[in-house]
């Protein structure tokens, strides 16, 4: 039975997904490209998980690259300093960054707004501090190394091909995952705090526990990131965990349309595009230098938030549902034979 | 005791920048609602742009003016470019637009003066005094000085001109404000002149102590910003509590513990703060959902 205002997972759609995820490497051969788009999978992840966050719960976090950190420097220093499995090492730095999220959370949950919008700044900013900081165990700005690459079943997972199909099933089962929540009871809620937070607790949803969940969900995502992220480099440095990191996370949500999970995933292909196209015309050009490619990317921010107030992804699907009501109206007007109407 | 007094006055010289910049932010929320994260940059345009007109000749006094004139022009621009066509987007993405305007000014700045720090030489002549075991710099004396100054223009401005009180209405309630005449893009166009202003000046009397560079935007903002949440955003005298005490944070933070810790024991000192006081110090008159 299909309910009014009920939506269900578009299973297509995923299918889609999985397809173009495993033709991509057999289309494109480059290592350069593998290797970025291995990078945008680590990305949509934590992406993913702040469109949750923001689009859902309604809340806006400036610090997510503190949980990407958390979760890769977790997973370095337990498979390096203490020589644990990476297998094993992944729950501990899910349960870290997630452990952290609750704490974090707990104490900032009379916060709102752009209150809490500081306060996640501010804790992104203390927990880079400490990676640079902390040298007993982060070995300072120069960072740890020798992070052990990843092997299943006796094989190793080498950069590359295989570490590319290794990322993307995880980004799949996020996928998977967030829209599952999405269209559950849960992600009703959700919906209802991010519509009128007064609205949805009157009719008793308990908003403060969903949004928790969420908050605590999203850093869950942004540590399994980080975890990828460690085991795909040789060596981690407190410059990936900062401010600019935490300000391109949200971008990537914005620029594809918060509340949408699908928004998230494209949002963030279509940044690291950006990234790239900027950087191979720069190649060509001379004249196109880095700071240039800075310029480059600050205006298309500008453009997309005038041009597409509501993000990429919502503005089309919201012409092909225009489309489609033409179509049925269309249908509708051939079928029915029209009926004067008294006027009311 | 020498020490502490030494602190205190970084601490108040460093401060006094924050808190000019977080009026800057403070102006344009009240009216606009949007909370502008490019204006780190309108305070390293001050400087650099003092930077290049010192260096060719041009006096003092008439660097201050075309300096402010500059930056101005630089806000309202951003305003009547990007802010106002893009009065359908919400909050959040209003935020990005302004991060990708610091981005974009930030590139260019750097194209334009190159990425290496640039030396403006201070004020008046720049021999330390010395009391009480601290020593203090005449070019501190100005930035506190011009700090109280604008504070005290501001107030002035604020509550005892014409166009003052119609910035204040449009603050408090904007639908009866527009009702009594006064135009909401005009006024949004002024928040981000007057706060351009703001930059600026706070731009043009650090500049000989810090040596502008490209970068300095991002930190002086996100300092500026958490000082304006800190006081209780939409509040000047927030503001300008807010910006002096994590200024103290800061220079305290650097003195007795570590320099590099300084930034994890402001912040750590803010969150604390917040977490007694939801609202900020002085806490904002409307608190709905915290500004979003």
């Amino acid at each position: 039975m299909k309910l009014r205002g009920v939506q269900q997972t578009k299973w297509w759609g995923v299918v889609i997904f999985s397809l173009a995820i495993l033709a991509f490497p057999l289309v494109v051969t480059q290592s350069f490209f593998i290797t970025q788009a291995t990078f945008a999978g680590i990305y949509a992840i934590i992406a993913i998980g702040l469109g949750l966050l923001m689009g859902y719960a309604g809340q806006i976090s400036l610090g997510q690259a503190a949980f990407y950190g958390i979760g890769a420097y977790t997973t370095s220093v337990l498979t390096t300093t203490l020589g644990w499995s990476p297998w094993l090492s992944l729950p501990v730095a899910l349960l870290v960054s997630g452990l952290l999220a609750f704490v974090m959370g707990y104490t900032m949950s009379r916060l709102s707004g752009y209150y809490l919008a500081m306060a996640t700044l501010a804790f992104g900013i203390i927990v880079h501090t400490l990676l640079v900081e902390w040298k007993g165990i982060t070995m300072g700005a120069s960072g740890l190394y020798g992070i052990p690459q990843l092997s299943l079943f006796g094989m190793t997972i080498n950069q590359g091909v295989p570490y590319y199909f290794l990322v993307w099933f995880f980004v799949l089962i996020v996928l998977i995952l967030s829209l599952n929540i999405v269209h559950s009871r849960a992600g009703r809620a959700l919906r209802s705090i991010h519509d009128s937070e007064i609205a949805s607790s009157s009719m008793g949803v308990n908003t403060g526990q969903y949004k928790m969940q969420v908050f605590v969900l999203s850093a869950m995502f942004a540590g399994l990131a980080g975890w990828l992220f460690a085991h795909m480099s040789y060596s981690i440095s407190p410059s990936a965990f900062t401010f600019d990191a935490s300000i391109l996370f949200l971008a990537m949500v914005v620029l594809g349309g918060s509340g949408s999970v699908w928004g998230a995933l494209i949002g963030t292909l279509l940044i690291r595009l950006v990234g790239i196209t900027v950087h191979a015309l720069g190649e060509q050009f001379p004249f196109i230098t880095s700071d240039f490619e800075h310029v480059i990317y600050g205006l298309i921010l500008i453009l997309v938030v005038i041009f597409l107030p509501r993000g990429l992804f919502p503005t089309i699907t919201s012409w092909f549902d225009t489309a489609s009501i033409k179509r049925t109206k269309k249908k509708e007007a051939l079928a029915v034979v029209p009926v004067k109407r008294s006027i009311s | 005791m020498g020490d502490f007094l030494q602190f205190t006055l970084t601490g108040i010289t460093i401060g006094s920048i924050y808190a000019i910049v977080a009026l800057g932010f403070v102006t344009i929320y009240s009216v606009t609602k949007v909370i502008n994260l490019a204006q780190g940059e309108f305070v390293m345009l001050g400087g650099l742009t003092m930077f290049s007109l010192v260096s060719a000749g041009v006096p003092y006094w008439l660097s201050f003016i075309a300096t402010i004139f500059f930056v101005t022009m630089i806000g309202w621009l951003m305003e009547f470019i990007l802010v106002r066509r893009a009065k359908g987007a919400d909050a959040i993405s209003l935020i990005i637009l302004t991060i990708g305007t610091s981005i974009f000014i930030r590139g260019v700045s750097s194209m334009v003066w190159g990425k290496d720090q640039h030396r403006v030489d201070s004020f008046t002549d720049n021999t330390p005094i010395t009391f009480g075991g601290a020593s203090v710099t005449p070019q501190a004396i100005w930035v506190v000085l011009i700090m109280l100054l604008v504070v005290a223009l501001m107030y002035m401005f604020i509550d005892k001109t014409m166009i003052g009180k119609a910035f204040q209405a449009s603050s408090v309630n904007p639908i009866a404000a527009r009702l009594m005449g006064i135009s909401p893009t005009r006024m949004s166009s002024f928040s981000f002149v007057l706060s351009a202003a703001l930059g600026a000046i706070a731009g043009l009397a650090i500049a000989p102590i810090i040596f502008p560079a490209y970068d300095m935007g991002a930190m002086l903002g996100i300092k500026g910003f958490s000082a304006a949440i800190l006081g209780g955003l939409g509040s000047a005298p927030g503001a300008v509590i807010g910006g002096l005490l994590i200024g103290l944070f800061e220079s305290m933070g650097a003195g007795y513990v570590s320099s590099g810790m300084k930034d994890a024991i402001t912040f750590s000192i803010f969150l604390v703060i917040l977490l007694i006081r939801p609202n900020g110090i002085l806490g904002e008159k409307t608190i709905g959902k915290g500004g979003l």
